[in-house]
């Protein structure tokens, strides 16, 4: 399995066997079979999100190009909400006159469903093309296409003989996997394979080995939730110690894209977000690449920088320009370090940037007391012991949930945290039940880095000053379950499979 | 319509499974149970919840929304069985009075026999309905239709008595109308004092026994051409409640008519009527009154452009001409509707006298919108090119680049508007005309 090679991208279950149902502790979640934890379920469920939107998320970012989403009316329809959060990247990247994402639907109906939607998308495709000019054309293909069995495939490549445009196709049916952030791989191979693999002028060569730079370039895999001042500090730090970054591909053209191609490192933010493209940018191109960490929290800066300036022998560079902002940091934020000692924090947010928030808030001085990641998979293991091991050996709770507010809410219940930090959706659920909160992704504040630390400090102490607003609405709002519900196991729901019954069945 | 056989850019609308969904959502102590794969709830809520004034998530929506996530095996083997244990679990963890199914275009396509599994729980007495709303099956429009027969033929108790002076109000699709949940308690509070007995269904203050009783209701006020038309003709069928269509009344204008229309309907002694209109219009221009000195002075009136769906397109392009003297030039109807349709609503709009009647345009695509009101101003031949200067847009937050091509004043009133908050702003009636003419006229003011 390889972004180059794969057809179709497979699911998260089955590349990195992810899991997307476990509660226990951080503890257990090592000791835990990996088979056992993927095949487990849950006999109530509430909506997850689909493969299509995280991909759909990423390709609008894109700027002046053209998403066709081939499916039914209402599948591209989250294109509004998304252009929100697109079009203040803009605003933050200095471009307040940016266009809006452009998104269109072949609007599947049900005549299409008897007779097959192929013409509609070739169609449509070209009509785009000759009508909008855009840089680039973005096709998804959604459920109702791929179970009818449009040759979606085919489509394309007729298509691409017929336009000088790229196009990038994602072919990312949400019944295909459990796992949504497999979307995240969908896009990168979409980008890859219509900007470098199958783009009209063909893939940029590997750059020549004699060719010396003065100084190194980094590749920086960016994410659409993560916003313009993370971008600064990550570039701030890299240039300090002499490296250059190149920031991609969200946001990104066609020319910075393929210019990546060229880089002397990649270096991963997030590898539950990247390590597909990464893997495909070190086997075609022989870069080497950084994927272990991310800059968030003293300590995890510190790795990550030094992780990656040991490539080019500059780790001297790195521990000292640490150190001295760290101490920096520290010295900075101390006053709003004082708010927060001893407060206990609850996370929710993807495995990796919850872990390692968690050790950032650990350092503030903080308990983390529960966690919840949208999916498990080996990129976090370790994370767990280390948070566990960091607190004095105190184990928490965790929940690996696509959502399902139901067990979060009945968690807190339990737990009562002082602070709870979540995701864009998620924070809504504890503020319902009357906790403060503080959120894990805004793009226009800084997480990452020393300034990182420092921001995160004086805003967690800002909002445990007042918290009156979630206070008084957590008595006047309806719960939503039965109040028997909260005294049940947060996690019955949960189908738990026996290990041996599981590996007999995959024999 | 040109972009029927094609892709259709941007469209204001979500699947028939999202229209299904966000009418379960608006209904107080209702939950949906979406039987489809994981992403289509959360892509009609989200739409719906960001795209509808920030509705927003609260108890049983959003990420909560119980749902079954059908994943390959279910495609493969069918998804029957998931249903029925979904449907089970969500009956004991979930609090509500309301169970909604509703399915996805896979469900539909593989065909699992909702009915059948369905119906073991409602011969139990649970309040579970279902409907087949499959994305494939039409707009947000059809799904609010769809899901709206479903419980008028499975919740909607039979055989009651009929009450005089009890009335339904249809054809209002929450998020599709920003405004719906002000747009119906103005119209119930009118009402009201006419001592007629409202259920607008689809506010935080109705409740599901007015819903349940909802067939002794004497008239179905259906107040879209389209919308709710097939709901109104089944509750006929079923319960035999005769229905009225009538645009919804916004400003005293509009109003006057449609309260007149109510009460001949329901035999309200006219004189009763009219001095609700005189004290309702006292009220509007007591407050307007005091803006005649700044409207006259900087000349206020604007050829105006609309753009919304058919029932408030036809509404908004009414009160602007009516009572805010404006000129309509261009009203653009952003629905997917079908010929049938089409004329429908062309009829309504010839209601409007012919020099004050805009230029119909049936478009979805938000860039043809603008290119098409474009086209019309151009062939106008003004020697400077401002064929509509001053012009104001009132539309979508998608058409500010429309506004800013025709140096326009902009103000976002219909589906998806992401640039402001909506609460309990509503347009219709005398106070919703009221609060639609200050916000216009504070957009004027703005820039001071």
């Amino acid at each position: 399995m390889s972004l180059k090679t794969d057809k179709t991208v497979p699911g998260r279950e089955e590349r990195v066997g992810a899991c997307i149902a476990y509660g226990g502790t951080a503890c257990g979640i090592g000791k835990a079979g990996k088979l056992c934890l993927k095949v487990q379920e849950r006999g109530f469920s509430q909506a997850g999100i689909c493969q299509l939107l995280p991909t759909l998320g990423m390709l609008l970012t894109l700027p002046e190009t053209a998403v066709i989403v081939h499916g039914a009316i209402g599948c591209g329809s989250t294109g509004f909400p998304m252009n929100i959060s697109i079009r203040l990247h803009h605003l933050l990247r200095g471009d307040p006159n940016a266009k809006d994402s452009l998104w269109f639907s072949t609007n599947l109906t049900e005549t299409d469903v008897v007779h097959g939607g192929e013409q509609k998308l070739e169609r449509s495709i070209l009509e785009v093309d000759q009508r909008y000019h855009p840089k680039s054309i973005v096709v998804l293909q959604s459920c109702t296409p791929a179970i009818i069995g449009d040759d979606f495939e085919g489509v394309i490549e007729r298509v691409r003989d017929l336009t000088k445009t790229p196009i990038l196709a994602s072919s990312c049916a949400g019944f295909k996997t459990k796992v949504w952030a497999t979307g995240y791989d969908v896009a990168f191979h979409a980008i890859v394979h219509g900007y470098i693999e199958k783009d009209p002028e063909g893939r940029p060569l590997p750059r020549a080995t004699e060719s010396k730079r003065e100084r190194p370039l980094v590749n920086i895999i960016n994410l659409a939730s993560v916003g313009r001042p993370d971008e600064d500090e990550m570039r701030r730090l890299l240039n300090a110690i002499g490296i250059d970054a190149l920031i991609g591909p969200n946001f990104g053209s066609r020319e910075s894209v393929r210019a990546m191609t060229q880089a002397d490192l990649t270096v991963s933010v997030c590898p539950t977000h990247d390590d597909y493209f990464v893997d495909y940018l070190r086997e075609e191109y022989g870069i080497p690449s950084v994927i272990k960490e991310m800059p968030i929290g003293l300590d995890n800066t510190e790795r990550w920088l030094v992780d990656i300036a040991s490539h080019f022998g500059l780790q001297e560079r790195a521990r000292t320009l640490a150190r001295e902002e760290s101490a920096r940091a520290r010295q900075l934020a101390s006053r709003h370090i004082q708010q927060l000692k001893g407060k206990r924090v609850f996370l929710s947010a993807g495995e990796f940037r919850a872990l390692v928030t968690a050790s950032l808030f650990q350092e503030l001085g903080l308990e983390v007391i529960g966690l919840r990641s949208y999916h498990h998979d080996d990129f976090g293991t370790d994370l767990y012991a280390r948070l566990v091991q960091s607190q004095g050996g105190k184990d928490f709770s965790i929940d690996i949930a696509n959502f399902q507010p139901f067990e979060l809410v009945n968690l807190l219940e339990k737990l009562k945290p002082d602070l709870f930090a979540g995701h864009i959706w998620d924070n809504v659920w504890a503020a319902r039940a009357g906790f403060p909160t503080i959120t894990i992704f805004r793009i226009f504040d800084y997480y990452v880095g020393y300034r990182g630390f420092y921001e995160v400090a004086k805003k967690a102490a800002r909002v445990l000053r007042n918290s009156s607003f979630n206070a008084k609405l957590a008595q006047l709002v309806e719960r939503g379950y039965h109040p028997e519900w909260y005294a049940e196991s947060a996690f019955k729901y949960i189908k738990v499979r026996p290990c041996n019954e599981v590996e007999t069945a995959a024999e | 319509m040109s972009s029927v056989n094609s892709c259709v850019e941007r469209p204001r609308c979500q699947c028939a499974l999202g229209g299904a969904l966000i009418t379960l959502n608006s209904i107080h102590r209702a939950a949906a149970i979406v039987h489809a794969s994981p992403g289509c709830a959360a892509t009609a809520d989200a739409a719906a919840s960001q795209g509808g004034g920030y509705w927003g998530t609260t108890a049983n929506n959003g990420r909560a929304t119980p749902s079954t996530n059908m994943l390959e095996r279910e495609i493969v083997f069918g998804g029957e069985e998931r249903l029925q244990e979904q449907i089970g679990t969500t009956l004991e963890v979930v609090d509500a009075d309301l169970f909604g199914v509703v399915t996805g275009c896979m469900t539909d396509i593989i065909g699992d026999d909702v009915k059948a599994v369905v119906s073991k729980f409602q011969s139990e007495g649970k309040a579970v309905v279902f409907a087949e709303t499959g994305g494939f099956k039409g707009t947000t429009s059809d799904g609010y239709d769809l899901i709206w027969q479903a419980l008028v033929e499975q919740y909607v108790e039979k055989g009651l008595p009929r009450k005089k002076g009890l009335v339904n109000i249809l054809g209002l699709v929450p998020t599709q109308d920003v405004f719906w949940r002000g747009n119906l308690l103005e119209l119930r509070r009118l009402l009201e004092k006419l001592e007629v007995d409202v259920n607008t269904f689809l506010t935080p203050f109705d409740d599901l026994s007015a819903l349940r009783r909802s067939s002794q209701a004497a008239l179905n006020i259906v107040l879209s051409d389209t919308d709710g038309q097939r709901v109104a003709q089944r509750f006929e069928e079923l319960h035999g409640v005769p229905h009225v269509t009538l645009p919804p009344p916004i400003g005293p204008s509009a109003t006057e008519r449609f309260l007149r229309e109510i009460g001949e309907r329901l035999e309200v002694e006219s004189q009763r009527v009219e001095q609700l209109i005189a004290e309702e219009c006292r009220w509007y221009y007591s407050f307007i009154e005091h803006l005649a000195e700044l409207y006259n002075d900087q000349d206020f009136q604007r050829y105006a452009v609309i753009v919304a769906g058919c029932a408030s397109a036809y509404a908004l392009t009414r009160f602007v001409s009516e009572d805010l003297n404006w000129i309509p030039f261009a009203t653009v109807v952003t629905d997917l509707v079908d010929e049938v349709q089409q004329e429908r609503i062309r009829t309504r709009f010839e209601e409007l006298p012919t020099e004050l009647r805009p230029r119909l345009i049936f478009e979805a695509d938000t860039t043809r919108i603008a290119e098409k009101v474009l086209e019309q101003v151009a062939a106008e031949n003004d020697p400077y090119g401002e064929a509509i200067s001053p012009a104001f847009v009132l539309a979508s937050t998608l058409d500010r680049p429309l506004a800013a091509a025709l140096k326009a004043g902009f103000w976002s009133v219909s589906y998806p508007v992401v640039n402001r908050v909506v609460t309990d702003q509503g347009y219709y009636g005398y106070r919703g005309g009221l609060r639609l003419a200050t916000e216009i006229l504070s957009v004027l003011v703005s820039n001071r």
